[in-house]
């Protein structure tokens, strides 16, 4: 009898907050034991490794490859830019879609999974309070898909070392990683509170994943079809230039190369910025949004395209974001700064509607786990 | 039991459910039930497979809200005070639910952790509700190498970490070896006797009557009978008798006036109904003494069984 009355006199040693997050970690320490001696989390982390490893290998074999064909075929050298920044680019975009792939299974079984073994009732009654329980939940799984970034450290870090990128980008690139990691991680572990069967669970949150990184193209596809308005504008006016000036001599394309001339006339155009939010969503959009990259226009080379895949991806998304009003040629009768000088970014957009379908989530979650219990989805058994 | 001033007033002990219901969709789990557990006593929770037995100890256990009705715990309210009252209760679930891959002793651990117990005493009182279901030699074994009763073991000893005063059991001795289960009885008599209330629902009725001071019998989600065991045995029990000579055995039997029934089991035998014990030896004497070869007179079955069995049969 003593333990108890020891229990309830007990005034509460820590604040209010300090033992919430208490709790927190205490279901975030059990749930990581577990992880941590279970040898498949193991062998998968080890198939990661070595696939990470290879797909990195390869990429740097098809770049050697590639020079080496160039240089017998033609005397024309590229410039030497280096592999970096396609080592780089191909292990991100590797590592991304990895993580997208390995993080559902890692959470979306959390909470139901107790449920079917019977251990979430276990914890439900004790003094565990439901946001406790879905966080702690939520943290662990976080972490062991983050074991798998870890992982892949090594590789874009020899991405950078080859040449061509700065620690910046791997830090950034790690850090949007893991919080898409995380983004999905949340996503799963709310799903997974409100389905009955884990498999569905899982299924649901591929489909979820596949939405964002898919759907999200298709819905901005789709919704670019709709978005016909028009726009007022007038008539640029091209500057000529000769094609037979050198390379190096052609204008640089800091300014817009053209004037607007004439009267404001109604003209088609496509309202991106309308759906641009859809393509927002896209983790390999908001990815390559926040990875910096230099401003082109004092390019050397006078080059109109971005470098890599990344800028193209931030560049095209920004493009659509801008939408008419910032890109159309002449629209209300001012030139437009180019192509490439989008630089209102858009990953912010993008991570916060993230955010918000993983907050919804999460928050219909922790609606399932209050005890007592009012209402229970269908065919599930509290204990 | 040097709380302080418990809210509620006189009666305001154990675990009291007025008039609580719960449905499912369509399904009438728990209808109007009413149900009491004493501190001090153990209380027997009875009635066939889907009878509401377990939707009302989730009830009771505060995981499930009532539709309508109330439920306190040491004249508490779980829906107010939630953390109170879950320091108040232990509950042992049907299903196993264990970590598979921790220890005894992790489990245990992580368990009184998330009842929040003082962490200097914690790891000794651990120790000592391993021992307490005598676990403590497979304390440091992942909880997957425990066989059935063993997890059903750790199961108790979970409940029991944070020292509760009302202890609800969901079919606690399924699975347990007989020597485990008269251990079970000898511990909820010992816990009964510091002051728990318990709240035991089982099947093995026979075992009950050692065990319970009391049972509640329900069925289709409502309280069919309260009883204590002395009442129950009050009732009257049925005794099996079987004779070598079976017609020697039913001739007598039709003579002294009583009503019995052909039992149909592997031997041949018959049974009947007496009041009370002596009823029971003066019909045992008189066979004798009429020379009828009696080869067994025992009774059929416990006093909760016997009432179980007539609600069962006013059922259909």
């Amino acid at each position: 009898m003593s333990q108890r009355t020891e229990a309830t006199q007990r005034p509460p040693a820590r604040g209010r907050g300090a033992g919430y997050l208490g709790g927190i970690w205490d279901v975030v320490v059990l749930e990581l034991k577990q992880r941590l001696r279970s040898r498949g989390w193991y062998i998968m982390l080890g198939i990661w490794f070595i696939l990470t490893g290879l797909v990195t290998w390869l990429t740097w074999a098809a770049w050697n490859a590639q020079r080496e064909a160039q240089r017998s075929y033609s005397t024309f050298t590229a410039p030497e830019t280096g592999p970096g920044s396609m080592i780089f680019e191909v292990v991100l975009a590797f590592v991304l879609l990895f993580a997208l792939l390995v993080a559902p299974a890692l959470s979306a079984n959390a909470v139901n999974g107790d449920r079917a073994g019977g251990t979430l009732a276990i914890l439900q009654v004790t003094l565990l309070r439901p946001g406790q329980i879905l966080w702690g939940k939520f943290f662990a799984a976080w972490a062991a898909a983050l074991a798998f970034l870890v992982a892949s450290t090594p590789f874009l870090i020899i991405g950078v070392a080859l040449g061509g990128m700065t620690p910046g980008h791997v830090v950034v690139a790690l850090l949007m990683l893991a919080v898409e990691v995380g983004v999905v991680s949340a996503i799963g572990v709310g799903i997974s509170a409100l389905a009955g069967r884990p498999l569905f669970s899982i299924v649901v949150t591929y489909l979820a994943v596949a939405g964002l990184v898919f759907g999200s193209l298709i819905a901005f596809g789709l919704g670019t079809g709709l978005s016909q308005r028009t726009i007022m504008a007038n008539q640029a006016q091209y500057r000529s230039y000769s094609p037979y000036e050198p390379l190096e001599e052609q204008p640089a394309p800091m300014e817009p190369e053209y004037t607007c001339s004439g009267p404001l006339r109604e003209q088609p155009a496509v309202h991106t910025d309308r759906v641009a939010w859809m393509l927002a969503m896209n983790p390999y959009v908001v990815v390559a949004d926040a990875i910096p990259y230099p401003v082109r226009t004092s390019n050397a080379f006078g080059m109109s395209s971005p470098v890599g895949a990344i800028e193209s991806i931030s560049q095209g998304a920004r493009y659509a974001m801008a939408g008419p009003d910032g890109t159309y040629p002449c629209a209300n009768g001012e030139a437009k700064p180019r192509y490439l000088a989008q630089s209102t970014p858009l990953w912010p957009l993008g991570l916060g509607l993230q955010l918000l379908l993983a907050g919804l989530l999460m928050w219909l979650g922790w609606r399932s786990l209050r005890t007592p219990a009012r209402r229970l989805a269908r065919g599930t058994r509290i204990a | 039991m040097g709380l302080p001033a418990r809210p509620g007033g006189p009666g305001a002990d154990g675990i009291t459910a007025t008039a609580v219901s719960r449905s499912f969709g369509q399904v009438h789990a728990v209808e109007h039930m009413d149900f009491r557990a004493p501190a001090g006593k153990v209380t027997a929770l009875i009635g066939p497979n889907g009878a509401g037995k377990t939707t009302l100890l989730l009830m009771l256990a505060s995981l499930l809200a009532p539709d309508s009705g109330t439920i306190t715990v040491e004249g508490l309210d779980p829906r107010r005070h939630r953390a109170e009252v879950r320091r108040r209760i232990g509950w042992m679930p049907d299903t196993l639910g264990v970590w598979e891959s921790l220890t005894a002793r992790e489990i245990l651990t992580q368990i009184a952790r998330f009842y929040q117990l003082p962490k200097a005493g914690m790891a000794q009182r651990v120790a000592e509700m391993l021992d307490r279901v005598r676990l403590s030699d497979l304390a440091d074994q992942p909880a997957r190498v425990l066989s059935r009763g063993q997890q059903q073991r750790l199961s108790l000893a979970r409940a029991l970490i944070h020292d509760p005063s009302v202890l609800l059991l969901d079919e606690p001795a399924s699975g347990l070896d007989p020597g485990s289960r008269v251990e079970l009885r000898v511990m909820l008599r010992q816990l009964a006797a510091e002051g728990k209330a318990i709240v035991v629902s089982s099947h093995v009725l026979s075992e009950l009557d050692e065990i319970a001071d009391a049972a509640v019998f329900v069925n289709r989600g409502r309280t069919i009978r309260h009883q204590t065991t002395d009442e129950a045995a009050a009732a009257g029990r049925r005794y099996a008798i079987s004779a070598t000579d079976g017609a020697a055995l039913a001739a007598k039997l039709t003579e002294l006036g009583l009503t019995f029934r052909v039992e149909d089991g592997r031997r041949a035998a018959v049974s009947l109904m007496l009041m009370n014990d002596d009823d029971a030896a003066r019909l045992l004497r008189d066979l004798v003494l009429a020379g009828v070869p009696v080869r067994s007179f025992a009774p059929a079955s416990g006093a909760l069984e016997e009432t179980y069995m007539n609600l069962e049969g006013e059922r259909r």
